[in-house]
């Protein structure tokens, strides 16, 4: 109630408790102390024009303590880890590993801010697990039709002149691929790594 | 001095295959009648030298070097203070600009070669200058500050006697009433260390420290400054050898700033005042004591405002990062927020931003709306720039004013004076506001007894002129030099090095003016204004336009010159109208005999002749760099060196104009705001003169035309040409002068 009389007279708050929770629970989450609001991330970013808010902004809201606005916005689940901003932050940032550790955050704390980019990382994350690589024919498929069958039908019938390419370049079997050698393996090491916890720890 | 004169013509440089050398050496002979008159293919060569030495050693005392530029090799060319030494410039104003084996290039080199000979005739070697009073070699240091202290601590250390003034019970100024400091290599915290420093410095028996004192009088001049110190009713009189003035600064006053709520909420505080608590004890709530769990600090709290304080004063976001991080290590978990402009960390400061980072202080990029109380407690209103929008901080404890550096020196209200006959702006008093840069200005810290006022003129902002951009501590008073934050404001790290600066250019100024001779920027010049008075008007001219104050005068308004305080600029010669001030090598009528040396030819030859009186400082070395690119221009123009172009006397243009010489140049420094005049006012007066003389010439029938003052940098040799060309335009354009002939 409080918080909306605010809204209404156009103040926001500074609240610093937002700012601990992201320092506490999101991976490198407390390097962003140490953001001194340049903007060569947000200048770097190929997907900044897409994106709610630029990489900059994010950090600069939550510490402004923006919770709302950061955990249900689009551009934490937009990076695409191309590292352009990491490599030239003068802080030191990990911008990419902070994004993504938002973007886990948020979608843990139940905010789903861009479906399709949930749906697609569960699908491939999927198949890495089970065959320790990805099936070109295999993850799309189950990307088009997680959604229903019109959806699928339709999102294929636009990427079909692509599909076909590749299968002439034999870029893409018909047939399902088989695991890597070693996927047993793989899927051990997974499972003790998130047996260790987040960050490693 | 009986001349014996000497003239030596080098061929080298490309000299001789520009020139007829044979003619150049018959002209001396002929039209001067000299007898000792020498060719050499590398004069500045060892044989060339000695060459000069063994005529030397015959009799030759007023040596005519016709080479290179008195700018290069004037080591090489250097035979004794007691020599009359003339450099005509062959090389790079005549041979590297001109066309070789012109007529008109040759008749340039003669006229060079004839101003030479007829200076070297005139001139006369400086005696240095010797005052009857003992001459003292103290140094004395107003303020007691982290400046002061360092500056007194390193005169000392050099071997000087230092008297130290401070108007405290106690030394160390600001600093001492810091907690701590934030130094070099600007990581962490560091301690003051001023107690260490004071017990150092008061420690030296080189230093004698005055404390609860001030400086009550100062007369004389460097060497010869009489100082009355008075301290508890008593008087002490010493005599000094030149000054250091650390008098700091004081926080510009919070009450002035709206909005911010200081003086309506108790807990509202200044930076300083916040720094004194902290230093004596807990930061607790100033109203009610309480526990301080979250802090606002303001920056730029009347400070790069048109309002209050135009500029920055570097230390106050490093200020607030230091007590940020006192709340941090009094309370981990209290919060400081950063209210900035721009985060300012100077030197290698941040890496202390990025320890304020690291504890987890939280920066708001904003401009302040308002400061107010609700339940107790502050809040702050911001327009967050880099959120887009509104803000508001609430809960706070405490709200830091982080305000800036307002140096000692400037006045609360602007002094007022009896305003002079004519003057615009006098009240209904007759009373005007005096202006910054006059002696008048300035808070008193070292009543000097000067006719031109008795405190360091001061440039923008109530801050004592620092005279020239390369030459930090020098003031517009010769002898007296500034130290620390009353200069501009920077940190005690800065503050130390610019001390020890300040303590070196004063050891400078009192060694070098024992043996007779100027400081900057003649410095070793041992010539010195001398005065004919006799012939005195008591018109004012020469005491109130010097650009150093270093003329007194008595009640009879008689000028009582001190040459001590001179810094040989000349200007106090250009003013005189009835011309009674010469030095012993520089002269109204030796630059005069040099404009009559100049061979004019007839109308109706059409060779216009035009005189180009040169500065020394950045028209002459441009005109010699165009010379080395090897640029051209007419060669119609002699050029005449002078001192600055406030030494001009106008009856220089009389007299070029008189011997029908066409067109005179001005060619001298930029001045105003961001002048780059050595002299300070050199370059301005010769413009306000020569605006007199348009009605002179207008009355003897020749156009204004001809008389032309330009700014040349010593950049801005690329735009010679263009300007000299330019000007032999508008020459062609009036014609020849009809005086010619006569």
């Amino acid at each position: 109630m409080a918080e909306k009389k605010q809204k209404a007279a156009g103040l926001a708050t500074y609240e610093p408790s937002f700012a601990k929770e992201v320092f506490q629970n999101v991976d490198y989450g407390e390097k962003i102390k140490m953001c001194m609001q340049c903007g060569v991330c947000a200048a770097s970013c190929p997907l900044s024009m897409v994106m709610d808010y630029s990489p900059r902004k994010i950090f600069y809201m939550i510490r402004a303590g923006k919770r709302e606005e950061v955990l249900s916005s689009k551009a934490i689940m937009l990076c695409t880890s191309c590292y352009s901003c990491k490599v030239r932050c003068p802080r030191k940032i990990p911008v990419v590993d902070v994004m993504h550790g938002l973007a886990n955050y948020a979608i843990r704390q139940g905010y789903v801010p861009r479906e399709e980019t949930m749906l697609f990382g569960k699908e491939f994350w999927k198949q890495i697990v089970r065959l320790g690589r990805i099936d070109e024919k295999d993850l799309p498929r189950r990307y088009f039709f997680s959604k229903g069958l019109i959806p699928g039908v339709k999102k294929a019938m636009e990427l079909a002149d692509m599909g076909i390419v590749m299968l002439l370049h034999k870029r893409m079997k018909l047939l399902p691929e088989r695991s890597i050698k070693g996927a047993k393996e793989l899927r051990r090491m997974l499972d003790k790594a998130s047996a260790m916890g987040p960050g490693g720890r | 001095m009986s001349k014996k004169v000497g003239v030596y013509i080098c061929a080298g440089c490309g000299i001789k295959d520009a020139l007829n050398i044979d003619a150049l050496a018959n002209l001396a002979s002929e039209e001067y009648s000299i007898d000792t008159i020498k060719t050499h293919e590398n004069l500045c060569g060892k044989e060339g030298v000695e060459l000069i030495k063994k005529d030397i050693e015959d009799g030759v005392n007023a040596i005519v070097i016709a080479a290179c530029s008195p700018r290069v090799n004037y080591d090489v060319f250097n035979f004794g203070v007691d020599k009359v030494v003339e450099r005509v410039n062959l090389r790079e104003q005549v041979v590297w600009s001109h066309a070789p084996n012109d007529e008109d290039t040759q008749m340039l080199a003669e006229d060079a070669l004839r101003m030479s000979i007829v200076k070297a005739n005139a001139s006369e070697p400086p005696v240095p200058f010797k005052a009857e009073e003992e001459y003292s070699k103290k140094i004395l240091v107003v303020g007691g500050g982290i400046a002061g202290l360092t500056a007194a601590g390193e005169a000392a250390k050099a071997g000087y006697e230092v008297l130290l003034v401070e108007k405290e019970q106690r030394l160390g100024g600001f600093l001492a009433k810091n907690k701590k400091r934030v130094t070099y290599p600007y990581k962490e915290l560091s301690d003051t260390g001023i107690d260490e420093l004071i017990s150092e410095v008061s420690g030296n028996p080189n230093v004698k420290v005055f404390l609860g004192a001030k400086v009550d009088e100062i007369s004389g001049g460097p060497c010869l400054f009489d100082v009355k110190i008075s301290q508890n009713g008593q008087e002490i009189t010493d005599r000094v050898g030149s000054i250091v003035q650390a008098t700091g600064w004081v926080p510009y006053d919070a009450k002035k700033l709206p909005n911010l709520g200081y003086g309506k909420y108790k807990d509202v505080v200044t930076n300083v005042e916040f720094e004194e608590m902290a230093s004596q004890g807990a930061i607790k709530r100033p109203s009610d004591g309480g526990e301080v769990k979250s802090v606002l600090f303001i920056q730029c709290a009347g400070s790069r405002d048109p309002e209050h304080l135009p500029y920055c004063s570097s230390v106050c976001c490093l200020v607030s990062l230091k007590q940020a991080t006192y709340l941090k290590e009094q309370d981990p978990e209290a919060v400081s927020y950063i209210l900035y402009k721009d985060m300012r960390t100077i030197a290698q400061a941040e890496d202390f931003y990025r320890k304020a980072q690291r504890d987890g202080n939280v920066f708001i990029r904003g401009t302040v709306e308002s400061v107010g109380e609700e339940g107790g407690k502050l809040y702050v209103t911001a327009q967050d720039e880099l959120l887009g929008e509104k803000i508001k901080v609430e809960n706070l404890d405490m709200v830091v004013l982080a305000v800036g550096m307002v140096p000692a020196s400037r006045p609360e209200t602007v002094p007022k004076i009896k305003a002079p006959e004519g003057a615009q702006g006098a009240d209904a008093e007759g009373m005007i506001e005096v202006a910054p840069d006059s002696g008048f200005f300035a808070n008193r810290a070292l009543n000097l007894r000067y006719r031109q006022g008795p405190e360091l003129p001061t440039l923008r902002y109530g801050f004592p002129d620092s005279h020239f951009i390369c030459f930090p501590y020098e003031t517009r008073r010769t002898g007296i030099y500034t130290a620390g934050c009353i200069r501009r404001p920077m940190e005690s790290a800065q503050a130390e090095e610019d001390a020890i600066g300040a303590a070196m250019k004063a050891i400078q100024c009192i060694e070098l003016t024992t043996q007779g001779m100027a400081v900057h920027p003649r410095a070793g010049d041992m010539s010195y204004p001398e005065f004919f008075m006799q012939r005195c008007t008591q018109c004012k001219r020469c005491t109130e336009e010097c650009p150093f104050g270093a003329i007194n005068e008595d009640e009879k308004a008689n000028p009582l010159p001190q040459p001590t305080r001179c810094r040989r600029c000349g200007v106090c010669m250009g003013a005189c109208p009835e011309r009674i001030i010469s030095f012993k090598n520089y002269s109204v009528p030796m630059i005069g005999d040099m404009i009559k040396a100049i061979h004019v030819p007839e109308e109706d030859e059409e060779k216009p002749r035009v005189v180009a009186l040169v500065c020394e400082n950045d028209a002459y070395p441009a005109l010699d760099m165009a010379g080395v690119k090897r640029l051209s221009w007419s060669p119609h123009i002699r050029f005449i060196p002078v001192r600055c172009l406030g030494s001009v006397n106008l009856v220089w243009i009389a007299d070029s104009l008189s011997r029908g010489i066409d067109g005179i140049l001005l060619m001298g420094c930029k001045h105003g705001d961001d002048y780059q005049c050595h002299f300070v006012k050199g370059s301005e007066l010769a413009k306000i003169r020569l605006s007199k003389v348009a009605e002179t010439l207008q009355r003897l029938a020749l156009e204004s035309d001809r008389v032309r003052y330009v700014e040349v940098g010593i950049m801005d040799y690329h735009k010679i040409p263009e300007i000299l060309d330019d000007f032999m335009k508008v020459i062609e354009s009036v014609g020849p002068n009809p005086y010619k002939g006569w």
